[in-house]
Parts: C-alpha cells; sequence; structure tokens
C-alpha cells in the first residue's frame, strides 16, 4: 500500500512537542487511523488538501500525553504487556497471579529458563547426594550407646615408623586400669574353621574379645543372653560363642533353637550364647565372636596383636584421656624398658577409626561438591543478571507505568522462586536416580555406604542455597535497575553504559574458570595417583594367579600344641601342595604367611659375625615371612642370587633362609650374601606360627639359631603402597609352620586352581575349608578401590564444573557481544577489520580465564593439606597435573567463546548500527 | 479531550468510555477508526473521542484484560489492530450495563427525564 503521507512522521512530531515517547506499535496504529480518516474524507467527497487537513485535525486536538502509558506490541513484548497489565492493575500482591505470570514470562525466554534450572538442577542433585554420602558415613551417630565415648587404642612407636600398631595384652590391662576409661575390651583374630555335620566346613571371621564387648558398645544380642551383663572379662572354662544374624541365617536357617546349641570351632566346642541384630559386625566384617578364654595378663609385653575398643568416662575429653593413657606409656616404658622403651599410645575416635582412608576422601568430596554448587550459582547468578540487564526498558515501562515497588519486587520474586522450585525439583529427581547408582557403582566397600538414604536434612540445605541464590541474583540487579531507572524516563532508546554490569559479571565468570580449575587440578591429581598406584612395581608378576587361605589344625585343636603337633601341621601343607600340584591344568603351586604388599612380622634379628647391640632396643628388625616352596616360582617372583627353598628344606634338614635384596643391600653388604648365616631367637610368634629349629624346650627362652642364606630374591613389595619397602627374611614353612598359609595356584584357568584344591583336600583334610577365593590381580585391584572411587567421582565432578566455566564463559561473550554490536560496527565502518575484532572477543576471553586459572592455583594451595592425604607417591605440586587440568580448561574456555567471536567477525555494519 | 463540550457530558464520557467500547466489541473485532466512527455516527455526534484518548482508554481496557488486540493482516488490505473483547470483558460489560441502567433510572426518576 503506497502513501501519500507520512503519518508516522507527523505523529512522531506531535507527540515530541508533548514530550512523549510513543512505541512503534503505536505510532503504526494511530498512522493507519489517520489514513482511515483521509481515505474516508476522500469517500465523502473532500478534495485532496481538505482530507488531510481533517486527519490533520484529528492528530492535532489530541494531547498524547494520555498515551504516556505506552506499551509494547511486538510478539515478545506480548510478555512485557501482560506483566505490565499484572503490575499496573491495582495494588494487591496476588500471588498465583505473580506465578502464573511469571511462569509464562520464563516460557517467553526457553533457552534461559532451561539453562537456569538445569544448573539449578545439577547443583542440587550433586550436593544432595554427596551431602547424603557424607552423611550416613561420616556424620551420622554410629549404631552405638553414646558413640562418642567410643574410641580404639593403638600402640605408636614413632622410632621405628609405626604409627598404627595393635597393643600387647600385657600393656592392655595397665590402660584398662586408667580411671578416665570407664571400660575397655579387647580382642584378637584367630582363625576359626566352622565344622558342622552335614555342611561344608566354612571358614568363619571370628575374634577372641573378653566379656565386656557388647557392654562397652552398648549391644545386646537380638537373640539369647550374649555373655552375660557384667560378667567376667575371660573365663578358662566353658567355650562360649555368640554368632551374627548373618551366619544364623545363611547357615542355620534363622533357627531359634540355635542358644544353647554346640557348634565345633576348630575341633573345639562352644555353646553359642546368642545371635546379634542385623547388620551387626564389629569391629569389621566378624559373624563369631569367642569369648576371651585366657588372662591377658600372661603373656608378653613385646608381643602385639590386641585390638581394643574404650568408653571414655563421662566428661572426659580426648586429650584428657590421651594424656593419662601416655603418661602411663611412658612409665611402663621406663619401668619396662627392654620391651616398651620407645612406644606410646594414641587414642583415635572410634567413627575416625572406622573411616580410615574414607574420612579425607570424603572431605575432599564436600569440598569438589560445594565447588560445584558454587559455580552453578555464580551460573545462574550471571544469568539472572544479563537477564536482568535485558529487562532494563521492561522495568523501566512498568515504573513510568505506576507500578509499585512493591510489586515489583513480588513479580521479580515468583519469577524467581518458579526457576529455583523447578531446578529443586528436577535437582532431587536426580539425587534419587544418583544415589543408588553410586552405591551399587562403588568399587570398595565404603563402611555404611550401603545405609545412605536420602537425607531430608541435605536436600533442604540444596534447596535453600538454590532458592537464596536464585532470589538474590534475580532480585538484587533488577532492583538497581530499579533506582537507576526511576529517575529517568524511557525516552532513551540508548541503553545505559554496560561497563558496570560488564565487570560485575567477568568477576562472576573468572571465579567459575577459579574453581573449576581448582577441581580439574584435583581430578589430574587423583587420576595420576590412581596410575602411580597401578603401576607400581609390585615384584610379582601373577596376575591370574588365584589365592585363598588354607588353615590346618591338629585334632585336639587349641591350647599348648607340641613341636610334634607343629611338624605335623607343616607336613598336611606340604601334603596338600604336593597334590596340588599334580592336578591337571595345574602349573605351579606354593604357600605364603603373608601375600606381596601385606606386613609381615616385624621381629628383631641378628647377623652372625656383626656386633651384637648391647641394649635389647638397638636390635635391628626385619620382616619375617614364611613361604613354602614354590612360592616365588608360583608368582613369578626372580631369584637374583642362590636358590629358592625346596622340598627338601625340612625341619629335618639344616636351617636355611632366604632374604630380599633390600636386606642384602643394607644388612650382608661387603661380603657376597650366600653363606651368611640370619640368627633368630624368635620361638613363637602368637599362637600362629611356632620355630621348630629353636634349641631347648617349647617353654624355655630360645637359644639363638642361625639359619644360612641360601638365597637372595629381587624385593617384592611388602608394604603399602607408597611406603619403602623393608628388609625381609623368608623362612621355610616347614622348619618355621605356621597353621593358616595363603596358597597361591597358578593353572590353565581359576577354576581348575580350584578344583584342584578341592580335590586335593577332599583327600587328604576333609575337615578343612577353603577360605575366600580371589586371583592376585583381584586383591590388587582392591587396593587401589578407595582412590579409583574417589578419582572417578572427583573426574564427573571436574567435567561438570568446566561445563558450568565454558558456559559462564560462553554467556559473557555472548552478551557482550550482543551489547557492543553497535560498537563492533561503528568500528568495522571505520575500517576495522573483521578478524581483529574477532580476534578481541578471544583475547578478552584468555585474559579472563588466566586470571580465573591464576585464582584456581591458589585455591588448590589452600586446600593441600586434604589432598595430600588422600595422594600417592606424589605432590599437590605436580607439574603436570597442574598443566593438564589448565591446559583443558583453556581450551574449553576458548571453544566457549568461539561462536560469540563468529557472531562479532559477522556483524553487518549497516544493520548493527541500526540496532538500539 | 479538548473539545469545547458541555462539563455533564464531558464527565458522562469519561464514565460511559468503557462501556461504550465493550459493547461495540462485543459482537465482532473492530480496530480504533471503526469504534471511532460507530461511537461518533451512533451518538450523532454527541459523543466522541480523540485519537489519544480512544486509544488510551483501549490501552487501558487491554492492560485490564478486558479487550485483546491483535495485528490482523489480510492481502489488498492495510494491517489493523482488531480489538475482540475477552471472557473477562465480558463481566465487566455486564456490570456496567447493570450500573448504567440503574443510574439512568435514578435519573429518569428523580430529574425527570425521559429516555429519548
Amino acid at each position: 500500500m503506497t502513501r501519500r503521507f507520512d503519518w508516522q512522521a507527523d505523529i512522531r512530531a506531535h507527540a515530541s512537542r508533548t514530550d512523549v515517547d510513543l512505541t512503534d506499535a503505536t505510532v503504526v496504529e494511530i498512522a493507519e487511523h489517520l489514513e482511515d480518516i483521509y481515505t474516508g474524507a476522500m469517500r465523502d467527497g473532500c478534495t485532496e488538501s481538505e482530507a488531510r487537513a481533517r486527519a490533520r485535525t484529528a492528530l492535532e486536538e489530541s494531547t498524547m500525553d494520555v498515551l504516556r502509558r505506552a506499551r509494547v506490541a511486538t510478539p515478545s513484548g506480548q510478555a512485557m504487556a501482560e506483566a505490565v497489565a499484572y503490575t499496573s492493575g491495582g495494588t494487591s500482591l496476588n500471588l498465583s497471579g505473580a506465578l502464573r505470570l511469571a511462569v509464562r514470562q520464563l516460557r517467553m525466554h526457553p533457552g534461559f529458563a532451561a539453562v537456569t534450572v538445569l544448573v539449578l538442577a545439577l547443583g542440587v542433585g550433586a550436593s544432595t547426594t554427596v551431602f547424603t554420602v557424607v552423611d550416613s558415613v561420616l556424620l551420622r551417630p554410629l549404631p552405638y550407646q553414646d558413640p562418642e565415648r567410643l574410641v580404639t587404642l593403638w600402640d605408636v612407636n614413632a622410632r621405628r615408623g609405626l604409627d598404627h600398631q595393635t597393643l600387647s595384652p600385657v600393656n592392655f590391662m595397665d590402660y584398662r586400669e586408667l580411671e578416665e576409661f570407664e571400660g575397655a575390651a579387647a580382642w584378637w583374630r584367630p582363625s576359626f574353621n566352622l565344622v558342622d555335620p552335614g555342611l561344608d566346613p566354612m571358614r568363619v571371621n571370628a575374634i577372641e574379645v573378653s566379656g565386656n564387648l557388647f557392654d562397652i558398645l552398648g549391644v545386646r544380642p537380638q537373640l539369647g543372653e550374649g555373655f552375660p551383663v557384667g560378667g567376667p572379662f575371660f573365663v578358662f572354662q566353658d567355650p562360649m560363642v555368640v554368632i551374627s544374624d548373618r551366619l544364623w541365617r545363611t547357615r542355620y536357617g534363622a533357627d531359634r533353637a540355635i542358644v544353647g546349641r554346640i557348634l565345633q570351632f576348630n575341633g573345639r566346642p562352644h555353646a553359642v550364647s546368642g545371635v546379634m541384630p542385623a547388620g551387626f559386625h564389629y569391629p569389621d566384617d566378624v559373624d563369631v565372636w569367642e569369648r576371651l578364654n585366657w588372662d591377658l595378663h600372661f603373656h608378653s609385653r613385646a608381643a602385639h596383636f590386641m585390638e581394643s575398643v574404650v568408653r571414655l568416662e563421662k566428661g572426659t575429653t580426648l586429650q584428657q584421656a590421651s594424656a593419662a593413657a601416655n603418661t602411663l606409656a611412658g612409665r611402663l616404658a621406663r619401668e619396662f624398658s627392654q620391651t616398651n622403651r620407645g612406644w606410646s599410645v594414641m587414642l583415635v575416635p572410634l567413627l575416625d577409626e572406622q573411616l580410615g582412608y574414607y574420612r579425607p576422601a570424603l572431605f575432599v568430596l564436600v569440598g569438589a561438591v560445594a565447588l560445584v554448587l558454587v559455580i552453578g550459582c555464580l551460573n545462574v547468578a550471571s544469568l539472572l543478571l544479563t537477564r536482568a540487564l535485558s529487562r532494563e526498558r521492561e522495568i523501566a515501562v512498568r515504573i513510568a507505568m505506576g507500578a509499585s515497588l512493591r510489586q515489583l519486587v513480588a513479580q521479580l520474586l515468583a519469577e524467581s522462586l518458579v526457576l529455583s522450585s523447578a531446578g529443586a525439583f528436577l535437582g532431587v529427581l536426580m539425587s534419587y536416580v544418583a544415589l543408588p547408582a553410586l552405591v551399587s557403582l562403588a568399587p570398595a566397600r565404603i563402611p555404611r555406604l550401603d545405609q545412605a538414604h536420602i537425607d531430608l536434612r541435605a536436600m533442604a540445605v540444596a534447596i535453600a542455597i538454590a532458592a537464596i541464590t536464585t532470589v538474590i541474583f534475580g532480585l538484587v540487579p533488577a532492583l538497581v535497575l530499579v533506582r537507576r531507572k526511576a529517575s529517568a524516563d524511557l525516552r532513551s532508546g540508548e541503553r545505559g553504559s554496560t561497563r558496570g554490569p560488564r565487570r560485575a559479571y567477568s568477576v562472576i565468570v573468572a571465579g567459575q574458570v577459579a574453581l573449576a580449575c581448582a577441581l580439574l587440578v584435583s581430578s589430574a591429581l587423583l587420576i595420576r595417583t590412581v596410575i602411580n598406584m597401578v603401576s607400581t612395581p609390585i615384584g610379582v608378576d601373577g596376575d591370574e594367579v588365584v589365592t585363598t587361605s588354607v588353615q590346618v589344625l591338629s585334632n585336639d585343636g587349641r591350647g599348648p600344641v607340641s613341636p610334634q603337633t607343629w611338624r605335623k601341621i607343616a607336613d598336611s601343607h606340604e601334603l596338600i601342595l604336593q597334590d596340588v600340584r599334580q592336578r591337571a591344568g595345574v602349573f605351579a603351586a606354593g604357600a605364603t604367611s603373608h601375600l606381596p604388599v601385606d606386613l609381615g612380622w616385624r621381629l628383631p634379628f641378628e647377623v652372625e659375625g656383626d656386633d651384637v647391640p648391647v641394649r635389647a632396643d638397638d636390635r635391628r628388625i626385619a620382616q619375617y615371612q614364611m613361604i613354602s616352596d614354590g612360592y616365588f616360582e608360583t608368582m613369578h617372583a626372580p631369584i637374583a642370587a642362590g636358590r629358592s627353598f625346596s622340598a627338601f628344606d625340612t625341619a629335618d634338614a639344616p636351617p636355611v633362609a632366604v632374604v630380599n635384596e633390600t636386606f642384602a643391600t643394607r644388612y650382608l653388604a661387603g661380603r657376597p650374601a650366600l653363606g651368611r648365616v640370619v640368627v633368630s631367637t624368635v620361638r613363637y610368634i602368637g599362637p600362629s606360627v611356632f620355630n621348630l629349629m629353636a634349641p631347648g624346650a617349647p617353654d624355655q627362652a630360645p637359644l639363638p639359631r642361625g639359619f644360612e642364606v641360601v638365597g637372595v630374591v629381587k624385593d617384592i613389595r611388602n608394604t603399602p603402597l607408597g611406603q619403602p619397602i623393608e628388609p625381609t627374611v623368608y623362612f621355610s614353612s616347614q622348619q618355621f609352620p605356621v597353621g593358616e598359609l595363603l596358597y597361591t595356584i597358578r593353572a590353565s584357568s581359576p577354576s581348575s586352581a580350584i578344583a584342584a584344591l578341592r580335590a586335593a583336600l577332599a583327600k587328604t583334610a576333609p575337615t578343612v575349608p577353603i577360605g575366600i577365593v580371589r586371583t592376585w590381580g583381584d586383591r590388587m585391584a582392591t587396593r587401589s578401590a578407595q582412590p579409583r572411587l574417589l578419582m572417578l567421582l572427583l573426574i564427573f565432578f571436574g567435567a561438570a564444573a568446566a561445563l558450568l566455566a565454558a558456559l559462564g564463559v560462553y554467556g559473557l561473550f555472548s552478551w557482550s557481544v550482543a551489547q557492543r554490536t553497535r560498537e563492533l560496527a561503528i568500528r568495522l565502518t571505520l575500517g576495522a577489520r573483521p578478524v581483529g575484532v574477532g580476534a578481541g572477543v578471544v583475547r578478552q576471553s584468555l585474559v579472563l580465564v588466566t586470571i580465573g586459572l591464576i585464582a584456581g592455583l591458589a585455591i588448590v594451595r589452600l586446600s593441600e593439606a586434604a589432598l595430600t592425604r588422600v595422594l600417592f607417591e606424589m605432590s599437590p605440586h605436580d607439574p603436570g597435573s597442574l598443566a593438564a587440568a589448565g591446559a583443558l580448561l583453556v581450551v574449553v574456555a576458548l571453544a566457549a567463546c568461539v561462536p560469540p567471536a563468529l557472531r562479532a567477525l559477522r556483524v553487518d555494519p549497516v544493520e548493527g548500527l541500526r540496532t538500539e | 479531550m479538548v473539545m469545547p463540550l458541555d462539563t455533564t457530558i464531558d464527565a458522562a464520557k469519561k464514565g460511559s468510555a468503557d462501556l461504550l467500547i465493550l459493547a461495540l466489541v462485543e459482537d465482532e473485532p473492530l480496530h480504533g477508526y471503526e469504534i471511532a466512527g460507530r461511537i461518533e455516527r451512533g451518538s450523532d455526534g454527541t459523543l466522541r473521542f480523540t485519537l489519544a484518548s480512544l486509544y488510551a482508554t483501549l490501552y487501558r481496557l487491554e492492560e485490564r484484560d478486558l479487550v485483546r488486540g491483535r495485528w490482523i493482516e489480510r492481502a489488498g488490505q492495510r494491517r489493523r489492530r482488531c480489538y475482540r473483547i475477552t471472557d473477562k470483558g465480558r463481566k465487566a460489560l455486564a456490570a456496567q450495563r447493570d450500573d448504567w441502567r440503574r443510574f439512568i433510572a435514578a435519573l429518569t426518576n428523580i430529574a425527570g427525564l425521559r429516555p429519548a
């Protein structure tokens, strides 16, 4: 339609005379009206000039003041019009109306709404899940009476680097008398074979424990009396056991007549006096509690093999109790310097003891999830900030229309509420999915993780954080605009300066980058840790070797065992092993008292020809390990010099020993190792090991006996990963027999190894059960399971953080380019090259990311203490990890600013200048 | 509103503007020019809105959700913004009609007026 007159110009000119700024839509609408008047007049027969005058008059007689309540009728302005309608529709605060309107508003901006809700959901979901785990594992009280008064007791010998050693029973009896202790229970871990007629023999996890254990923990059996309340600490006669709910159900079909029944443990009858409640397996995975049947006073102060739990007196602090116990330890060290010098004692709260590695790990995790939550909140903050900035005009219009501050606040609040409730709802949904997945994915048995249920408090905290973030960041920037705009009117199409908001936005994004950097560095460190653990040389090559424990007992069970019986035990092991080796599919078989990575017994020794130290404390210590012939061969442990044990190294042959390389270089340096003699005065190691070669009667102190070194084996790791390998003497298990040996069988397949062992046992020792069967590779995998789990979680959080940070960078630069379209257009018009304009965007993002990275590294430095405790053979300053994390973040951030940079490149100078 | 009108009519016009417009768009959507024309013709020129007051009233009604305006474009015609009554508008109209009926009845009885 062609027009003869530019009505729009007339209208604008007329409006500007009365200082009114009309919206385009209103101008268009009135222009059409004037055109209608004009054409109507022409139809009525007016001349062109008369018709025009008529339209002009209609315009002139209008005072445009009444149209100051302008409104936008473009589609995107529809939602705003509704908002305007609401806020100017009265003074009441209609909540449901506000909420409805908020939903409609957000529907007009689906991208903004979706991203905000997703980010909030991620924050709420992740933090609820992790907090639930931390709460159920770390914070929730143990299921015992007054658990905060329960502590465990450990011996410490700083000089020997023993920081967590089991107790001597005799020392324990002294500690027990401390008045700071309300009571103390102690136990050790014998190996129990359970034999019932008609059932397979089985190995059970058992402790022989003082009669007061259940009193101290404050837990009673679900069935039967258990050990009598307030009963004796130990009883020589009447062997008695309490069994677990698990054993009762799986082996005895939950038969209530179990109480009073006699069970055969290690061939000795024990009366069942109770069944503990389901889930009770204190101290770790125990199924049988045998009442202590010997006096702990009658043992050696040098033998460390007891564990203990103590209930502190009411009102006694851990520090007071520690001080008292160490004063006592100091006195014992003076009085019994032969055995106690250098030893002190350490009290560890029961919960800390049970958590071990997981305590620092969980704190790292909480830190990680807190970072993700903060990044998420910052992200939402920046989203809301840009949204507020883009609403400048809308807010100005509302104020111009007379909206009260109260109404504006109510409306903004409603929008924040809608966003945060949607985010919270989705987040809670996420954690209901994530928690069971996490529990089932956990590669290691984390104490109490199986009891984790979504915690309403955790959820409430997360939702509150999300809500507060959205409200603060949704409301505050908008209100700042309100104040700024309250005085100005909406005449100007120019936007105000964006420098202030842009700076705030940049700080927020740099903060996100910093936190993401901290998380990524932690993930990288954990990845390296796991790699270090997995690649630590162990000294054996036996991933497919099957391992299991076999305990051989003489028929008369426990009690003083004669040397003849020990000989029989040694012979039985040898017989079983020989039988296994002959079975089909078996390549090699052997046995050891300790598998690699486990600590052997640390005991004193001498080397013949060296000076013997005057003081007993100065005697040198090495690990004692007993192995059968064929063990090194089965595990593919190379012999560096000499030979390994043979079937002929029996109790009737000359005493021989094999040492590891560390031992040879440390104690046998200077002269050839082979032919040297290692002297031992050890006769017993607890009740489980006996030195058949020690001369003299079994109940007297042994005379020194030399073992000739016949071989040197290349180091096999004999300490936990991360600790230096210790000198070790290997003795022949025929000369120095052990009741329970760990069998190692290399065969064509694990199943044929097990079949061979079962067949051999059925033939030579039908009542002997086999323990848990696992390949050596499996056992090693569980060693790194804890850091692996932590690594997986941190990778997840690191990825989430990087993604959020990238989103932040993208948001910032998209917004910034959009805001600066006009400026960029001017620069392009003035001859700037498009590439230069795009590079400017990239350069700015690089500066921002660099600042973020530096701040992130500072955060890593602050959290060093926690990190160091979960790392393995590396420092938190590992340059490789820092570089990898930094590089990843730079790449991601640059990728995120590519689309905005491209958009800047494509700015059309003409179009750009036309934009407001 | 600078038309030199009698003050009584002026005041009545202000109060009746909503009623008039709602009544006009009750049956069919109309654009501003049509509305203005029908009012002028229907009142023999007694009632007349200026452009500004007409649109101000329309916008106010729209803000209150009593009418809804939509741009309508038809081939061969200029685009027009047409206004249609909403459900809320119908209710408001009914209420206003009641009020006015009572008001006119009162005037008739007391001031001795007779509807023309």
